[in-house]
């Protein structure tokens, strides 16, 4: 009996210390969430959706995004700066010494692939977050355009890009290979496709100014059959943006052109008429120089600022925040579009203020000073965060990711080229000349000179050149003098650190096997 | 919780009365114990009944009284210094006995080995430990010190010479890489895990002996976190018999080791002059000689008459049933460097009571609390802004205070008005700004000026309470509870400052930081012990749980605030009623908690001390694991044989005794961060908000940092240790011991490929090796009148990386980068960790012709073609026509391969002799204590003798403003000094006065010493000291041997006496 006792309580103490042990391993996480315990109300679903529109607006902590990247690499503009290694992903754009190892390639793929998986995970979660049906719908909606928008990214800068349809698991993240093009254009279609109906017509753009709507997603997609030259359904696609009677009336989503250019960039015309995909910028996100990539100011109205910068004559000369001058036109480019309606817009003449004594700028310390600044994003003064941080990274500008005059011209380019009518009675001659009347100029006839012509004067510092040049086939012969080499900077080559033990292969063009 | 201790004492009360029998009647035995060299009783002497733990100690007279059981057979008499001895016990009457000087005691010592202690003679580990008879009377303030030098096995190299910094240790080399703190060694204080840099509140005084554990098998009772090794420190008790009251005291001055030797004000300026014309630049100074000797940065931050104190007194005794141990200490240490600022304060208390109610319990408490309070001179070993690495880089031509504004007009700050309170001293003169040298280069005094007064504080309370259950013979249930509970923080003031056109600070702050900590565990052993027939067996079951983490803080901050000084500032807001809310800004962070819970077993078993045997495993669950990986298991055996007591071994002289060791045992590690590794965290903020429509307000967003990665593991050290234990010619003692490491499962943060989308998580991923070999060598023998005694070791180990990252070359941890070199280590997989990384030169070009027929392998192109005669000749390693980055190579090794110390006692009559000195090599050092991103930047005189058309022989390429030849500003050996050295820490000489004269005074023991602590080290190096332990300073990396600019170490002459009544 004795015995029977002790092994009763020896059994006893025994699993009360074995059963304990792991339930007290379990320590407060201190306020964290995980995947399990998140993602289980309406208000975190939106959370969650936030994250993937800010990948969707999202420039680098090294201050510089898509646009500026395509503004220096379109011949147009310099890098600038304040030597010849300042923000050196630009200045490799400029000289085309990029490589897999140096270059603003790693910005453009991580971008879309965050996007991509924080996409990815909310619609994987999104079941369990008790959303209403038509939030939901309209949610995955959203995600589906945005990973459209990430994968025609990825597929036209780099070619040869791994296709994710869901979260990749921790085991087959090493066994990855890329799929090819054509794939993942037809998965991005299908995304944009299946959003479109689920998208609002329009939103409220004083709560919800920048969330995509079925104009937004039938730019994106518009412009990316443009891209692989699916000329047909181009047209067809931006002419519901576009509307049925271009620059007459607005469109059933409310597009219209705004009826002054200079508009176009004044910061607190968010969301105007002509906008139609718009990453949003604030003030008021108290961004620092720990970690400028979490600002949700825009960067580039700081780097496009003369360096020290200071007005003599108050009355005349504008009020420019001083930046680190980057992104300046060239000589070349100011003289050829000097006359044009939209110069005045778009460059800022800053050797002539000086000549004027208007005011005063560092020259010498600007790296390559061309005294032509980009007018459209250039920080103003009397936009200056009233934040007690850091004031430069917090300008409230936003950036045209896709606006009307852009859709207008994709239009008529599309058309022409799927063989419809481009004489004065055709859609493609109003809708190109809509864009010209806007500015004052007289109508021209369609053609793919013309084209060319007006969305190189019509997009100057707006981030479209390159692209156009690459696709028009005229980026060797235009950007020859630079150091383009044919064949190989059509595409960016797949960062070295997406190769490194990965089963990826780096494209042909950049002397790899893909 | 509370249920579980309620069970646990009903199993205890379960035991005990199962268990409980009355035991045999006892009677009262009497003796006394004496020397059998000079008669002298001995008190303190410990009295025994052979196989119990019945004991007592005698009292000063030598007298004792035990009550012994009447079935006890024999008396075991032991004391230190002294052979122990056993006798029979009569049937009757009392017993004399007489010791005899021991020569060789160390196989009668008891070390303590986690959860029990063991005899020597039956260790099978490989434990090294040190006696409070080795530390008394040394003026060491920390404990890592105290360990340098004592024992084979430890790499210790002190980061700072600042009072009370702490040193860096690693046990048997680097066992992981990843967090620095993943190779500090386990600290565990009378049972209480205290964590890293925790150790800082002891009282040196209080410690009666330290183990180190450095065999896995030997460690792996303290399983998950023992795989850097474990260091088991155990604090001194009372002893029952007479009241003893000891005191400890000294005090002397200090002095830097070493002063640089530096250009002064006209070298100074000739070296620029000559850097100037040599690129072609207009002078800068026409008339060097005119600027004669200049300021001397270094003598007027130091003092060489920097005050060292320490007081120390215990009280000890008690009685059958109780026994106490209780201390005060204080010291009081002053810095050698910027004095002012840099102090070190502690108090000390401490008591340790055991009480006896009845034969089969016993309970007791160790409690040490501590206060501090210290201020240094900030960043100790990095070269942006210290005090120490302005006074190297200055110019000496600036001076330190203004006394002739006109004279020296050009050393006042630019717009004096506005900032001339904020950079005068209090006689209202000038602090001088240097126009040549500036960035965080700031006039040193005017630093400490603008720092006076700001310290930080700690309170520890560190300690546990116990019982001692023995039920029947040879079973004791112990249980302990302990707990670290540790309070601290800092009081600062920074006022308004001009340094120079790019360092000033315009706006004043005052800043107060609290935090605090409470760590518990609670351990219940079981431990039962039977001699059959010559079989010794110990079997030991238990059960800890351990709660540990970070600390809970909070910081305020005032900003512009009225105050000029720390002593005016104040955070009474009803002082400052007009301060603006947005002026007084606070944070707060809480820490994770981490929590083990764990249940171990261990056999101890030996036949006639003869065959030896320790088999143990212990498993271990962590918080830091999820799913199925949580708990760990950590198995390990040992052996050992000793030959010499088999009757086959020859009897003889020269081989006394002999043990030969062999163990094998695993240990782990679950120190990772971030928190909550295995578990997907949905982060918030940062790069994941955005902003929507027009007003501008900005929306939170969240997203996984990282997927889950349930199969997180343990990293895993296997350890094997081979060794002997052998005893020479009555007087030598031996050790040798070999052992390989290898430690798999490292956890490492990968760069993931950006596709995944995903932030990088941690990974068992790098495996590393470390092989070493270790020697401890004693001798001690009485020659007449004269006791010699010799204690010396030596440690060789080489650490390699077998596995890094997926398919990587090479492996980038916590590795150090300079200035504009950038990064200059690596580890290479096979090689060390964190070798030196840079590129190798040839020699000096000494014609233009060397340089153009420098060529790459076309034989055409010029591999360096901006050099110029005197320019460095660089390896062109990669054969190719360019030298750039990849013609980089390992070219040196941080981690001293072989540490070594020695000590020599030596006793005549009344007087002592100690000489204690320590050493390491094999290493490679770093000097770094030029700002190369500054040009102007002051030079070592070495740099008065580089080459010049007209000085081809030097050594030093030569110096040419803006440096186009990169010969400096390229990382290459040049830098790369000897880190060989050996360091005389102390000699001290005491004399104790004859007792007969001290009786009278109503001391027991007047001892009076007189010590030097540094008195030398003997190296090649050119800095401060050759001894540079891993920076805490951030962007430092886990690395030793990268020097820019440590605060010198302190030479110390000190007098002190011990009195013991």
């Amino acid at each position: 009996m004795k015995k029977n006792l002790v092994y009763i309580a020896a059994i006893a103490l025994g699993t009360q210390l074995l059963g304990s042990c792991k339930k007290e391993l379990e320590v407060n996480s201190q306020g964290r969430q995980t995947t399990d315990t998140y993602y289980k109300t309406p208000a975190q679903a939106f959370t969650a959706l936030v994250a993937v529109y800010d990948r969707f607006g999202f420039q680098t902590g090294g201050l510089y995004d898509k646009l500026a990247i395509n503004d220096v690499a379109g011949g147009d503009q310099v890098a600038g700066g304040g030597s010849a290694t300042d923000i050196n992903d630009l200045q490799v754009m400029q000289t085309w010494t990029l490589s897999s190892t140096s270059g603003p390639e790693s910005y453009i793929w991580n971008r879309s692939y965050t996007g991509i998986y924080r996409a990815n995970v909310l619609l994987a979660q999104i079941d369990g977050c008790g959303l209403d049906a038509a939030t939901k719908t309209r949610y995955i909606a959203e995600l589906k355009a945005m990973r459209g928008a990430f994968y025609f990214d990825l597929v036209w800068y780099f070619k040869n890009v791994p296709l994710l349809k869901g979260i990749l698991p921790v085991d087959s993240l090493y066994s990855v290979v890329q799929a090819p093009p054509a794939d993942v254009y037809a998965y991005a279609e299908a995304d944009l496709l299946a959003a479109i109906p689920n998208l609002p017509q329009t939103v409220s753009i004083g709560s919800e100014g920048g969330r995509l709507t079925q104009g937004g997603a039938k730019a994106i997609l518009g412009k990316m059959y443009l891209f692989e030259k699916k000329w047909q359904q181009a047209a067809d696609m931006l002419k519901d943006v576009n509307g049925p009677n271009p620059g007459v009336a607005a469109s059933s989503y409310g597009y219209s052109l705004l009826p002054k250019f200079s508009d176009l960039w004044k910061p607190s015309n968010k969301f105007n008429s002509e906008s139609v995909v718009e990453f949003v910028h604030t003030s008021t996100s108290n961004g620092g120089w720990s970690d400028a990539g979490a600002s949700e100011g825009n960067l580039i109205c700081i780097i496009s600022g003369p360096r020290g910068y200071s007005v003599v004559k108050d009355s005349v000369a504008p009020d420019y925040y001083s930046g680190y001058s980057f992104l300046m036109f060239t000589k070349d480019f100011a003289t050829a579009m000097y006359g044009d309606p939209r110069y005045g817009a778009t460059v800022a003449n800053m050797d002539s203020l000086v000549a004027t004594n208007h005011a005063k700028y560092n020259a010498a310390a600007a790296y390559g000073n061309t005294g032509f600044y980009l007018n459209k994003y250039m920080g103003h003064a009397a936009d200056v965060a009233s934040v007690s941080g850091t004031k430069e990274l917090n300008f409230p500008q936003d950036e045209y990711e896709i606006r009307l005059a852009d859709t207008y011209l994709m239009e008529a380019e599309a058309l022409m080229n799927a063989g419809a009518d481009v004489s004065s009675a055709g859609r493609a001659y109003q809708l190109f000349n809509a864009v010209r009347n806007r500015v004052g100029l007289a109508p021209t006839t369609v053609t793919q000179a013309n084209i060319e012509h007006e969305r190189w004067m019509e997009f100057a510092g707006e981030g479209q050149r390159f692209p156009d040049l690459v696709r028009w086939g005229k980026a060797a012969t235009v950007l020859a003098s630079r150091g383009f080499v044919a064949g190989r900077n059509e595409i960016f080559p797949v960062p070295q650190t997406e190769l490194n033990n990965t089963k990826l292969e780096q494209s042909k063009e950049w002397g790899g096997t893909k | 919780m509370k249920a579980k201790l309620l069970l646990h004492l009903r199993a205890l009360l379960f035991f005990q009365i199962l268990f409980f029998t009355a035991t045999a009647q006892n009677r009262t035995l009497t003796g006394t114990v004496s020397s059998k060299a000079n008669g002298q009783s001995l008190g303190g002497a410990t009295v025994s009944v052979k196989g119990t733990k019945i004991a007592t100690t005698t009292d000063n007279s030598g007298n004792f009284t035990l009550s012994i059981p009447a079935n006890a057979r024999a008396l075991v008499v032991s004391y230190i210094g002294m052979t122990n001895q056993e006798i029979s016990i009569p049937a009757s009457g009392s017993v004399s006995v007489q010791l005899e000087q021991s020569t060789v005691s160390k196989l009668d010592e008891v070390v303590v080995v986690g959860y029990g202690t063991q005899k020597k003679s039956v260790v099978t580990g490989s434990i090294s430990s040190v006696r409070a008879a080795d530390l008394e009377e040394q003026p060491v303030v920390r404990v890592e010190q105290s360990l340098q030098g004592r024992t084979s096995g430890l790499t210790i190299a002190s980061q700072s010479g600042q009072p009370g910094a702490a040193a860096t240790v690693r046990l048997r080399g680097f066992t992981t890489f990843g967090t620095v703190g993943k190779n500090d060694p386990l600290w565990v204080i009378d049972g209480v895990i205290v964590d890293a840099g925790g150790i800082g509140y002891l009282n040196q005084d209080d410690i009666e002996s330290i183990e180190v554990l450095k065999d896995g098998a030997s460690a792996a009772i303290y399983g998950t976190r023992a795989a850097a090794g474990v260091i088991l420190i155990t604090t001194k008790k009372g002893r029952p018999g007479q009241l003893r009251i000891n005191y400890n005291g000294w005090y002397g001055t200090q002095e830097p080791m070493k002063k640089l030797s530096l250009a002064n004000a006209s070298q100074y300026a000739l070296l620029r002059d000559s850097a100037l014309s040599a690129a072609g630049k207009p002078l800068a100074f026409p008339n060097p000689a005119s600027y004669g000797a200049g300021t001397d940065w270094q003598k007027a931050i130091f003092n060489y008459s920097a005050p060292k104190t320490n007081h120390e007194i215990s009280i000890s005794g008690g009685s059958d049933k109780s026994t106490f141990f209780t201390s005060f200490g204080y010291t009081n240490l002053t810095g050698v460097v910027a004095s002012d600022i840099s102090k070190y304060q502690r108090m000390n208390y401490r008591i340790n009571t055991n009480f006896k109610p009845a034969k089969f319990i016993s309970f007791g408490e160790n409690l040490g609390f501590e206060h501090g309070k210290s201020s240094g001179v900030g960043e100790t070993n990095r070269e942006f802004g210290g005090v120490v690495s302005s006074a190297i880089n200055l110019d000496p031509i600036t001076p330190g205070i203004v006394n002739d504004t006109v004279k020296y007009a050009a050393f006042i700050p630019v717009n004096p008005a506005q900032w001339s309170a904020a950079t005068k001293t209090g006689s209202g003169q000038y602090y001088g700004i240097s126009p040549y040298v500036g960035q965080e280069m700031k006039n040193p005094l005017q630093y400490i000026q603008n720092h006076l007064g700001n310290y930080n504080w700690d309170n520890n309370l560190v300690g546990n309470a116990y019982v001692d259950i023995s039920p029947i013979k040879g079973l004791v249930i112990h249980s302990t509870f302990g707990t670290k509970m540790a309070w601290y923080g800092y009081e600062s003031f920074t006022p308004v400052a001009y340094y120079n056109t790019s360092t000033s600070i315009n706006q004043s702050n005052v800043t107060r930081n609290d935090a605090w900590l409470i760590n518990w565990n609670i351990e219940n052993t079981i431990s039962y012990n039977r001699t059959l027939g010559g079989h010794n067996v110990t079997l030991l079951g238990g059960w800890g749980e351990y709660k540990d983490g970070n600390a809970r803080t909070a910081t305020v901050v005032y900003n512009n605030t009225p105050a000029t000084t720390f002593d005016q500032a104040t955070f009474n807001t009803t002082v400052y009623n007009a301060l603006p809310a947005d002026r007084q800004n606070s944070n707060a962070t809480d820490g994770t908690d981490h929590r083990v819970n764990s249940l171990f077993g261990r056999l101890q078993y030996n036949y006639q001390e003869k065959y030896l045997l320790q088999a143990l495993v212990r498993r271990d669950g962590s918080s830091r694991f999820g799913g199925n990986k949580k708990f760990g298991y950590y198995p390990s055996v040992s052996v050992g044989w000793v030959p010499t007591l088999e009757n086959f071994f020859p009897q003889n002289d020269v081989l006394n005794n002999l043990k030969i060791r062999a163990s094998y045992g695993v240990t782990g590690q679950d120190l990772i961060t971030p928190d909550f590794a295995f578990i997907p965290v949905v982060g918030a903020g940062g790069q994941r908000n955005y902003s929507f429509g027009t007003a501008g307000n900005v929306n939170i967003g969240y997203a996984p940092n990282a997927p889950a990665n349930p199969i997180l593991a343990w990293e895993q050290t296997k350890s094997t240790d081979v060794g002997f234990d052998a005893i020479l010619f009555n007087a030598l003692t031996f050790s040798f011991d070999a052992y390989q490491k290898t430690t798999t499962g490292i956890l490492e943060n990968p760069v993931l490929p950006g596709y995944a989308g995903y932030g990088s998580f941690a990974q068992n991923l790098g495996e590393m090796q470390n092989k070493g070999l270790e020697f401890e060598l004693g001798y001690k023998r009485k020659i007449g009148e004269l006791t010699l005694g010799v204690n010396g070791n030596v440690s060789f180990y080489r650490n390699k990386l077998t596995k890094g990252l997926l398919g990587q070359a090479y492996l980038d941890d916590n590795s150090a980068t300079f200035q504009n070199l950038g990064g200059i280590a690596r580890t290479q997989i096979g090689g060390p960790y964190n070798q030196f990384y840079g590129y190798k030169y040839l020699g000096i070009f000494q014609t233009q012709a060397e340089v153009d027929g420098y060529v790459g392998k076309d034989g055409a192109t010029k591999l360096q073609p901006k050099a110029r005669p005197g320019d460095l000749k660089i390896a062109n390693l990669q054969n190719d026509n360019t030298i750039d980055a990849n013609d980089r190579t390992y070219i040196g090794n941080p981690n001293p391969t072989v540490s070594y110390g020695l000590t020599i006692n030596l006793a005549y009559k009344n007087f002592d002799f100690v000489a204690f000195g320590s050493g390491s090599g094999g290493n490679q050092i770093f000097q770094g204590l030029r700002r190369l991103d500054i040009g102007t930047a002051n030079y070592l005189t070495k740099y008065l003798n580089a080459w010049t058309p007209t000085n081809t022989g030097s050594k030093l390429p030569r110096i040419i403003d803006g440096d186009p030849g990169q010969s400096y500003s390229r990382f290459t050996d040049l830098y790369l000094e000897s880190g060989n050295y050996f360091k005389m820490r102390t000699i001290q000489i005491g004399y104790t006065l004859p007792k007969s004269m001290t009786t009278k005074w109503g001391c027991q023991r007047l001892r009076a010493y007189f010590l030097v602590e540094n008195p030398f080290t003997i190296t090649k190096y050119d800095g401060f000291d050759p001894e540079i332990g891993i920076s805490p300073d951030a962007g430092a990396g886990s690395m030793f041997g990268v020097d820019r600019g440590t605060y010198v170490p302190a030479r110390s002459f000190l007098f002190g006496v011990n009195v013991g009544f």
